[in-house]
């Protein structure tokens, strides 16, 4: 009798947008309002990157589309000082793409070692 | 300019400027806030950026809603079930295509032109793509809005 083990799923998920992936960054230390996120995403990115409002939202509308994020409202802040903050699924989603800058990473070292060998 | 922008806002479908309007506003008029003290040329390249960035990203909004209405009020409202009524293969073409149109802004506005024409292209045949999808399921494109 043959045992196949189960083959674990691996997953190979679609390279995220530049702006996504900062956006989801962002909101992985702690919920932030629109203007904030393009502060921190600002900081993060070394000044690279400074999000224009139609980018921000646009990433946002995807993201709330996708049910990576979820928007909240702060105490004592106005209609116009909504929050985002990640959930499970965008958490799990920003693991496996820093899970896959990792590989690529450790792969392009290797090949530098080899290259210098 | 905070006016311009208000009335930019209205390239937007309705139900995205009633969810997000006010929002943008607040987040444009901060930015502008702190590039007005950053001298005139900021201030310019800040609004240049902002309203073309605007106008592009209204274009793929209405794109989206046109194929997608509804899904993003019950998004932001709480979360109902992803939409039933189109197959996956059309939702994924229509997400390609305001995908590559939001990477082809992004290259242009960081001045990225060899990326800005490879996501021109591959917007292209993202769209194409997307009419063959239709064309499959005889769905029919983007509806006028009212």
């Amino acid at each position: 009798m043959r045992h196949v083990a189960e083959r674990p799923v691996i997953e190979h998920p679609k390279p995220l947008t530049e702006p996504v992936l900062l956006i989801l960054m962002s909101l992985a230390a702690q919920p932030r309002h629109g203007y904030a996120l393009i502060k921190d995403i600002e900081a993060l990115s070394r000044h690279r990157v400074r999000l224009s409002t139609g980018t921000l939202y646009g990433a946002l509308r995807r993201l709330l589309d996708e049910g990576w994020i979820e928007r909240f409202e702060q105490e004592d802040t106005s209609r116009d000082k909504q929050a985002y903050r990640l959930t499970s699924e965008g958490r799990r989603q920003l693991e496996l793409e820093l899970d896959r800058f990792r590989e690529l990473s450790r792969a392009g070292f290797a090949r530098l070692r080899l290259g210098e060998a | 300019m905070g006016a311009v922008f208000r009335v930019l806002l209205y390239l937007y479908p309705q139900r995205h400027r009633e969810l997000l309007g006010a929002e943008m506003q607040a987040v444009f008029e901060q930015g502008a806030q702190e590039h007005r003290l950053l001298g005139p040329s900021q201030y310019l390249r800040f609004v240049l950026l902002e309203m073309g960035g605007l106008v592009l990203h209204a274009a793929i909004a209405q794109v989206a809603n046109a194929t997608h209405r509804g899904y993003l009020e019950n998004q932001v409202h709480g979360a109902l079930a992803p939409p039933q009524d189109l197959p996956d293969e059309v939702i994924e073409a229509q997400n390609r295509v305001a995908l590559n149109l939001n990477q082809l802004l992004f290259a242009i506005s960081h001045h990225q032109f060899v990326q800005a024409r490879f996501y021109s292209n591959e917007e292209r045949k993202a769209r194409e793509n997307l009419r063959q999808m239709q064309e499959k399921y005889g769905i029919r494109g983007p509806q006028p809005l009212p």
